[in-house]
């Protein structure tokens, strides 16, 4: 696994529309990190993802990926090393059946029949859906939360080194999203969660990246950010539920002390 | 029509178990391509050799165990649209006139003529119905690649598939949408709405193409669909095939 997967520096992007969805944006992720990607819609969370996996090619700046720039030469490879799960499921699984989908990346990959067998057995054990129930559903006939495990089978089937996620908690009920929590915390990959849902974010990343008006406003401990309401609401954000309610502040004013003592002697920063 | 149907299945009866279903589905592709053409290159006015293919079809599909009430509503409703096309045939000049007014004119050939066709066009019809009905659409769709149907028109065939489901809900919702907010109680608002729906729904369409697209890329796609691997044809879908062509020329020597 490489050592640092991700890391951009001075990346913006404008739309045809002229509208700037990013804005010098630097950024790095260690392996194994797993870093919440947070700010209001049109914050630019969608289109930083798309340029993790060169749907999106920078048009200033630069991205790299493992040891590769994200350029149309490099494509192929960086798409194999970072698999992006979209935010709505229905426009992931293109294939009639949930089996033909989850081989979609690894035929793409040009690997024997076996081995495809063998990446979606193992995709599908990942993610807690039973091959013999699942395979040959058709995809249209599955829950939301059956349909968002399929997409991210699809995407672990291609085995790559970083998971970008898109809202991944989204549309989900309680329990999905707690299998979906569950699923994530166990997968030892480099981890990219664009979402709003700030309590996924606390309880699974801890590190948390602000975006606002296509800018990196903070970028740094999780605990840190999801305490400062001013901040927080500044960015039109609001504090995690488990935080917001006011005996759960009480008992987190000690943490919040502790945790900035840390947070400077880190160097980490606001911006 | 289409737009009420809730809940969207078109192999209802894939999971039977008949001498039809042990068929690989190729060789199924192939019996229902045959007999339609056969069945349409026939000349009109042979009406024995349809008879004889007729029975061959009512054979099959009394094998294949499917269910008949759906088979025929199926055609039933398909054959509305036929008809739209079939009526033109019956108003061709030629034969002896049997009934006129003004400049329209039914002759014996126009006739002749609409039977024919409309016979051909309801034997290919039970024909098509029953193979979609039988067999899975993957599998369907696997077939058409192993007759090597180019594979770009098989993957566009096979995201119709995938999302004619989708699109009938997001219809659907929008038109609950409306019901919600009293926009359907006067016809002609309902018109009114119905084209906007439309006109929303293909856009979002053509939306809903891009990000899929772009799903695509992100998992490896470089504009061909991953090649598959099938199941081998055996002997008894040799025999059925045998016997599928003997069964059609034998139709055709009755005239000869």
């Amino acid at each position: 696994m490489h050592h640092n997967p991700i890391s951009i520096t001075q990346l913006s992007h404008s739309y045809p529309d002229g509208t700037e969805a990013l804005r010098q944006i630097n950024l790095s992720i260690r392996a194994t990190e797993r870093v919440a990607l947070v700010g209001a819609n049109g914050s630019g969370k969608s289109t930083l993802l798309l340029h993790l996996n060169g749907i999106l090619l920078p048009q200033t700046g630069e991205v790299v990926i493992g040891e590769l720039s994200v350029a149309a030469a490099n494509l192929v490879a960086v798409r194999n090393f970072v698999g992006l799960v979209f935010q709505n499921p229905d426009d992931q699984i293109f294939m009639p059946t949930v089996w033909e989908d989850i081989s979609f990346g690894p035929m793409n990959q040009g690997l024997s029949q076996e081995a495809v067998l063998h990446r979606v057995h193992h995709a599908m054990l990942a993610v807690g859906l039973d091959y013999e129930t699942y395979a040959a559903r058709i995809a249209s006939n599955l829950s939301g939360g059956e349909k968002k495990r399929v997409a991210i089978a699809g995407v672990l089937a291609m085995q790559p080194q970083v998971l970008a996620l898109d809202e991944p908690s989204a549309q989900l009920d309680p329990r999905s999203r707690r299998q979906l929590i569950q699923l994530l915390h166990q997968l030892p990959l480099t981890q990219v969660i664009a979402t709003h849902d700030l309590d996924l974010a606390l309880e699974l990343c801890s590190r948390t990246i602000v975006l606002s008006h296509g800018q990196i406003v903070f970028d740094g401990s999780t605990e840190v950010v999801m305490n400062d309401r001013a901040f927080l609401e500044k960015h039109a954000l609001e504090m995690p539920l488990s935080y917001a309610r006011p005996y759960c502040e009480l008992q987190h004013q000690c943490e919040l002390q502790h945790q900035a003592v840390q947070n400077r002697i880190a160097g980490q920063y606001y911006r | 029509m289409l737009l009420h149907i809730s809940s969207f299945q078109l192999d209802i009866d894939s999971q039977r178990a008949s001498p039809w279903h042990q068929l690989v589905p190729q060789t199924r592709v192939l019996c229902a391509l045959l007999f339609v053409f056969a069945t349409a290159l026939t000349p009109n006015g042979h009406w024995w050799t349809w008879t004889i293919y007729a029975i061959g079809l009512a054979i099959g599909i009394r094998l294949s165990r499917s269910t008949l009430s759906v088979l025929l509503k199926r055609v039933a409703i398909e054959s509305t649209f036929l008809g739209v096309v079939l009526l033109g045939t019956l108003f061709r000049q030629g034969g002896t006139v049997l009934w006129q007014w003004g400049s329209l004119q039914i002759t014996t050939l126009g006739l002749m003529i609409l039977g024919s066709v409309a016979f051909k066009a309801l034997l290919c019809l039970l024909m098509l119905n029953l193979l979609v009905l039988t067999t899975p659409v993957p599998a369907l769709l696997n077939a058409l690649i192993v007759l090597k149907v180019p594979p770009l028109l098989v993957a566009i065939l096979a995201s119709m598939y995938r999302y004619i489901a989708v699109l009938i809900e997001e219809f659907q919702k929008m038109r609950q949408a409306a019901t919600a907010r009293n926009l359907m109680r006067y016809s002609r608002w309902q018109r009114l709405i119905m084209g906007n729906m439309i006109g929303s729904l293909f856009i979002r369409t053509y939306e809903r193409g891009d990000r899929i697209h772009q799903a695509m890329l992100s998992r490896g796609y470089t504009g061909l669909p991953p090649a598959v691997t099938f199941s081998k044809v055996r002997q008894p879908d040799i025999k059925v095939l045998t016997l599928t062509v003997i069964w059609l020329l034998l139709g055709q020597i009755i005239y000869l």
